[in-house]
């Protein structure tokens, strides 16, 4: 069930919370394991054994590194042996399932395995002890908030939080907000960039002009990050009702000026892991300033392909590699002498890019290229005109919330007295905000999750 | 004050929920069963059914669509607001498919050598063309219409519906909150269509119009529920000393039938959520008229529900008339009616649904 559904958001969300809070404590882990799987077995009972799977594998191999753990080199071994197993399922899974964009699907296994791996290496390297009780590490992997598109929790920080039992009156409250600001990130912002991207994909590549093929591609990376920032604020706001701080995941990447603070600010807990559990794990010890560049490369390969299982992806995630290689190298010097260089190259690499991650081939990403720089069907075309006249305030309004450009306007109002009332009646704004998030869940102009289906 | 926040987040946000709830309707909430729930049926339903029965429903949907006005979007769900109708988008048709549907129809003309008109209908936002948005991109139907009539055969006549209505631009030919055209816009097209298939059409002033319903909103305003434009009128034609009507029988694809008596019309749509079922009543894969003429004229009807309103004309010339709705299998439809019986046979349908309607047809030929 996804979270940002009527059903969810109306029926089932104010059920669980009002239940969690009434049951006695003791029960409250077990209340939650169990709603996590109803939620995911929701429409399809047998979907069950999939976490099931996981918790009991990951499970097996924590108690297995315990015993070895004298044994590094064993320890070690089985570490990789099973992430890559567990990698190699999820690259299978995905083929077979028939789509390369399904980076969620089958739903939360891209968590499962990202979490599990990270719980087996934590154990390798003893962040924490291996879980000897099978409840709390079911608990860990099924948290239901996270499952659709993070924020990632290291084991031990997950663990440590929950025994300080954190679920009070101030975390729900700001739980609530946090989960209102993220479904409208979601419902208004990113259903509506999505419903524009949906139509203006309509147009067939070869006779794209170039104002439709920038709006496409601006629409559609915006679209991508307030879906994702959406679905991780919804889960942050959800773990603070449940007494769980989940880390931000998601900053204001937009006119950064460098494509490497444009990556510290995207999909920020996901990345991290990569560079824990990936770049540090495998390359720790060397400190060969080229097999650096070589190994940053190698993991945006890898991101890449976590997005999605296909070559495009693959070729995005080298674009993105060798880009921050090169700002570490020599770039980073030129940006830092000259921000509007900066802002240009970011945005105009970065945008290029965003292409090969929605078209369905690489002909058709290369006829988006040429329309971009001017060779396509002329500079601009009615059914973009229109797009752009139907939607420039939203796209501006959009696009000011995911910037920080604008950020010390914001600062600045806030300590002046007219910010300060605006904070008391932040709750107010908010409910509001709920309201209108109805009328937009009622109104739903494209599925429930059309990142899955582009 | 920071702790104040929490207490009135959890307090107000508690009002609204039951707002919301409460005035939520619960009952017809779907029942989950084992099937549903094993395929995930139920969640589906579910969600429709709160979209439809949430509380505040119109207001909440008003409000979204209104803001979307506000920011310089013209459309609500496909329906373009103008400041006189609501004019529909157009789907984009496939071109490839007229020479197919036109084979189709050659085919079908080969066969029996009867007699074959073929009617398509424009839809408003053709019409009024100069009512859409600056820049906003349309379907030229126009073109599709002459394009499918070219493909046709020489024995199959077709009638020029798109200049008709064109040039009666100012008058009332198509409601402001539906997708269909008027009786007016109907009887325009049925005089000079009934000239080619060999009558005199009955002159407009024969008629006697009365208006059935003066606040009809039709299917576009069900989809955007935008309520400034001025709601329509339904119209009833009489022609007193015209032909009788003998019986009307529909016939439905399980092989039973209803006698529906003399009347054609359906006084009980006027009350209810579908006014333009008025015209022909509910819904048939065969309605047969029989009137009190007496001249073995028999019309085969292929239409979908753009004809509803010209049928009371077409009435006036034949002895029999059998009304086969083009959304239903062709299956069904020629088990209840053998087209070799009839002596004329008309298609008739909007240029809108016509490429799904020949598609269907395809499949079940």
């Amino acid at each position: 069930m996804y979270l940002s559904t009527l059903t969810f958001t109306l029926l089932v969300l104010p059920l669980t919370l009002l239940l969690f809070y009434l049951i006695p404590q003791k029960a409250k882990r077990v209340y939650l394991l169990v709603v996590g799987l109803l939620l995911y077995g929701f429409g399809n009972p047998l979907r069950v054994l999939v976490p099931l799977t996981y918790v009991l594998f990951d499970y097996g191999v924590g108690l297995l590194l315990k015993k070895a753990a004298s044994h590094r080199f064993l320890s070690r071994s089985i570490v990789m042996l099973t992430a890559a197993f567990q990698a190699a399922v999820l690259t299978a899974v995905r083929l077979v399932s028939d789509g390369n964009r399904e980076f969620l699907f089958p739903l939360g296994m891209a968590i499962f395995t990202l979490s599990g791996i990270g719980y087996l290496i934590g154990v390798h390297r003893k962040k924490h002890e291996a879980e000897s009780n099978i409840l709390s590490l079911a608990l860990y992997l099924t948290f239901f908030p996270i499952l659709y598109a993070g924020p990632l929790i290291s084991y031990g920080e997950f663990q440590s939080q929950l025994a300080k039992n954190r679920h009070n009156i101030v975390n729900l409250g700001s739980g609530i907000g946090l989960f209102i600001r993220g479904l409208a990130e979601k419902v208004v912002l990113a259903d509506t960039l999505g419903y524009l991207f949906r139509e203006l994909r309509q147009t067939a590549p070869a006779s794209i002009s170039m104002l439709t093929a920038w709006l496409t591609v601006t629409v559609f990376s915006m679209y991508l990050y307030f879906e994702l920032l959406g679905y991780a604020d919804m889960a942050r706001g959800l773990g603070l009702c449940f007494g769980i701080t989940l880390p931000k995941h998601f900053g204001q990447p937009f006119m950064t000026s460098s494509v490497t603070a444009f990556m510290e600010s995207w999909n920020i807990t996901h990345i991290h892991w990569f560079q824990v559990n990936f770049r540090d794990f495998l390359f720790r010890n060397i400190r060969h300033r080229w097999t650096k560049y070589a190994s940053l490369v190698l993991m945006w390969m890898l991101i890449g392909v976590w997005y999605g299982t296909s070559l495009q992806f693959l070729l995005w995630g080298l674009i993105i590699g060798i880009l921050l290689a090169a700002e570490q190298f020599v770039l980073g010097r030129v940006i830092k002498r000259n921000y509007a260089f900066g802002l240009l190259y970011t945005g105009m690499s970065l945008q290029f890019a965003w292409v090969l991650l929605f078209t369905d081939s690489m002909t058709e990403a290369a006829l988006y290229w040429k329309a971009m720089v001017g060779f396509g069907a002329g500079l601009a075309d009615r059914f973009g005109v229109y797009f752009f006249t139907s939607y420039i305030v939203f796209l501006l309004i959009s696009f000011y919330i995911a910037t920080d450009l604008f950020r010390n306007i914001t600062e600045r109002v806030a300590v002046t007295a007219i910010g300060r009332k605006i904070a008391s009646l932040m709750p107010l704004i908010e409910c509001v905000l709920m309201i209108f998030c109805f009328a937009c869940m009622l109104y739903k102009r494209i599925p429930a999750a059309l990142w899955l289906q582009l | 004050m920071k702790n104040k926040y929490h207490y009135h987040m959890v307090i107000m946000i508690v009002l609204v929920y039951v707002a919301v709830i409460f005035n939520t309707g619960f009952r017809g909430f779907p029942k989950p069963t084992l099937k549903t729930l094993s395929n995930g049926v139920w969640g589906t339903q579910v969600e429709a059914f709160l979209e439809e029965k949430i509380g505040f429903h119109d207001s909440l949907f008003r409000l979204r669509s209104q803001i979307d006005l506000v920011f310089g979007e013209k459309s609500i769900r496909d329906v373009y607001i103008t400041d006189e109708m609501l004019l529909e988008k157009l789907d984009s048709q496939d071109a490839a498919s007229i020479p197919q549907s036109a084979a189709l129809l050659n085919r079908f003309y080969e066969k029996y050598h009867i007699p074959t008109y073929f009617i398509l209908v424009p839809s408003a936002s053709e019409i009024y063309e100069d009512l859409l948005p600056l820049n906003a991109v349309k379907e030229n139907q126009r073109q599709l219409i002459s394009e499918t009539y070219a493909a046709v055969s020489t024995g199959i006549r077709y009638v020029d519906a798109c200049n008709i209505l064109s040039s009666l631009k100012e008058e009332y030919i198509y409601y402001r909150n539906d997708t269909h055209w008027t009786s007016y816009g109907a009887y325009a097209v049925y005089q000079s269509a009934i000239h080619k298939m060999g009558f005199t059409a009955v002159p407009y002033n024969r008629y006697v119009v009365s208006h059935v319903r003066t606040d009809f909103r039709g299917d576009l305003y069900e989809s955007t529920l935008y309520s400034e434009i001025k709601p329509d009128i339904l119209d009833r034609y009489t022609y007193e000393n015209g032909a009788k009507i003998v019986s009307v029988t529909a016939h439905y694809a399980d092989g039973s039938t209803e006698d529906r008596g003399t009347a054609l019309y359906d006084e009980s749509a006027l009350e209810s959520g579908d006014m333009y079922r008025f015209y022909l009543g509910k819904p048939s894969p065969m309605l047969e008229i029989r009137t009190d003429l007496e001249n073995d004229k028999r019309l085969l009807i292929y239409k979908d529900d753009f004809a509803d309103c010209m049928i009371p004309f077409l009435i006036q010339h034949y002895s029999e008339i059998c009304v086969v709705d083009l959304t239903e299998s062709l299956e069904v439809t020629h088990r209840l009616a053998d087209p070799a019986k009839f002596t004329q046979i008309l298609f008739l349908s909007s240029m809108e649904s016509w490429e799904t309607l020949w598609l269907h047809a395809k499949e079940t030929e």
